[in-house]
């Protein structure tokens, strides 16, 4: 053993005797493996960090989320999988040719159609897990849903009509709250943009909650969504309406005007 | 991680237990940022649920547990669109003030050597730490890093090397 083999060797798992040999044999590498098997030995010393404990409530909420919807896909999958069976082959098909393409055509800067498809994969996961916990029958776990809403695409109608139910008609003000602020990253989607404006608007009117009267009263002003301006002027008029919420709805008409 | 691949989804929960720490600890090096690194793990756990049936049993689980966290940690850098800077004065595996076990210790001193750790390259960072705080063998690394077992050897020695260079260079500033 020469002297570079043996420095790949000074912090290796399986030195042997060959090693150790060289080292009886060269004062430079005795020295030098000496001072870095320290330095190594020391990197030990560092105390190490400890994460904080929602990482674990976090992991735990996602595997039952995940766990729950896989169990309430699959009747509909033993259902569907006769009737769609010569679907399935086709796509499972059309996904080998897309792959086999993948490979001829690869070197053309496109991520490969593989990596492609598991993008796709973890986005429909996502949606899974959005949607089954805004199905859930605690609020907590409601809100949980709709924080996850905020990690598909934009473009997700199913997402964004689960979103559109919950402002509607989920019983807790919270929930409806935070729904309402998760509807923003819709508006700004080509696909999904006119429908999520249709919902706030046609939420107003429904909603009885001054908090979540004020919230969309807001979000209809930052859109100047001048559809909302007859329930805004309604509002107005409303002698029985919350102060605050008449305030805002005054203000968010002058914003439109 | 077979049983999860095979179905069993819950046995997930037994390698979250066993690992959601090394690989926090694993991207807190990298990054320096607890709240992403506890967003990463998040991620790997849901990835490795995602393509749990990618999962083959003939190969090392760390290796594939690890390339997992490489891509999570790359995709994150590519959505933030930037390069991942490290504050070089406070890399440590360790939050708050250190202690006194931090000042002179095997005739190294933690504080510099921390120092110097945060001013490694971060491919020389990266290696470290899988081997040496996540004790992985070189034939799991060599998997994770897409290289040959010798490669990895040469690389370690190559950053313990560069880490024991910035060390000294930061001992002759202290002391000047």
């Amino acid at each position: 053993m020469n002297c570079e083999q043996a420095k790949t060797q000074m912090l290796g798992e399986n030195q042997g005797d060959d090693f150790a040999a060289h080292l009886a044999s060269c004062d430079m590498c005795r020295s030098e493996a000496s001072r870095i098997g320290a330095l190594w030995q020391s990197l030990d010393l560092l105390p190490l960090d400890e994460p904080g404990g929602q990482v674990r409530e976090r992991f735990y909420e996602m595997l039952g989320a995940y766990r729950q919807g896989m169990a309430s896909a699959e009747p509909r999958k033993t259902r569907q999988l006769g009737q769609w069976g010569w679907q399935i082959a086709a796509a499972a098909a059309l996904i080998a040719v897309g792959l086999a393409l993948g490979y001829v055509v690869r070197g053309n800067g496109q991520p490969p159609a593989e990596v492609s498809q598991l993008r796709e994969e973890v986005a429909n996961m996502r949606q899974l897990v959005a949607l089954s916990l805004m199905q859930q029958q605690s609020a907590s776990e409601r809100l949980k849903g709709v924080s996850w809403s905020y990690q598909v695409e934009p473009s997700d109608t199913e997402v964004l009509n689960a979103l559109v139910t919950t402002v509607n008609h989920d019983p807790n003000v919270n929930v409806r709250l935070a729904a309402v602020d998760a509807l923003r990253p819709f508006t700004g989607s080509p696909a999904t943009h006119l429908a999520a404006r249709n919902a706030v608007v046609q939420a107003l009117p429904k909603e009885t909650a001054p908090i979540v009267q004020v919230a969309l009263i807001d979000f209809l002003a930052e859109l100047k969504e001048r559809n909302a301006a007859p329930e805004l002027r309604r509002l107005v008029s409303d002698p029985d309406i919350d102060s605050g919420v008449r305030k805002r709805a005054e203000w968010a008409l002058e914003r439109m005007q | 991680m077979a049983e999860v691949s095979a179905g069993q989804v819950a046995r997930l929960a037994v390698l979250f237990e066993r690992y959601h720490r090394g690989l926090f600890r694993y991207f807190v090096s990298m990054n320096r940022d607890r709240e992403q690194a506890e967003d990463l793990v998040q991620e790997v756990f849901f990835r490795m649920l995602r393509y749990r049936t990618s999962y083959d049993p003939a190969h090392s689980f760390t290796a594939w547990m690890y390339q997992i966290a490489r891509n999570a940690g790359v995709d994150q850098v590519r959505k933030r669109g930037m390069a991942q800077v490290v504050d070089i004065d406070s890399f440590a595996l360790v939050s708050g003030s250190p202690g006194p076990e931090e000042s002179v210790s095997r005739g190294q001193d933690l504080a510099l050597l921390r120092r110097a750790m945060g001013q490694l390259p971060e491919d020389k960072r990266e290696i470290l730490v899988l081997s040496r705080f996540q004790g992985m063998k070189h034939e799991d690394i060599a998997e994770v890093l897409g290289c040959e077992v010798g490669t990895v050897k040469v690389r370690v020695y190559r950053a313990i090397r560069a880490l024991e260079q910035i060390y000294f260079s930061l001992e002759k500033e202290k002391v000047s």
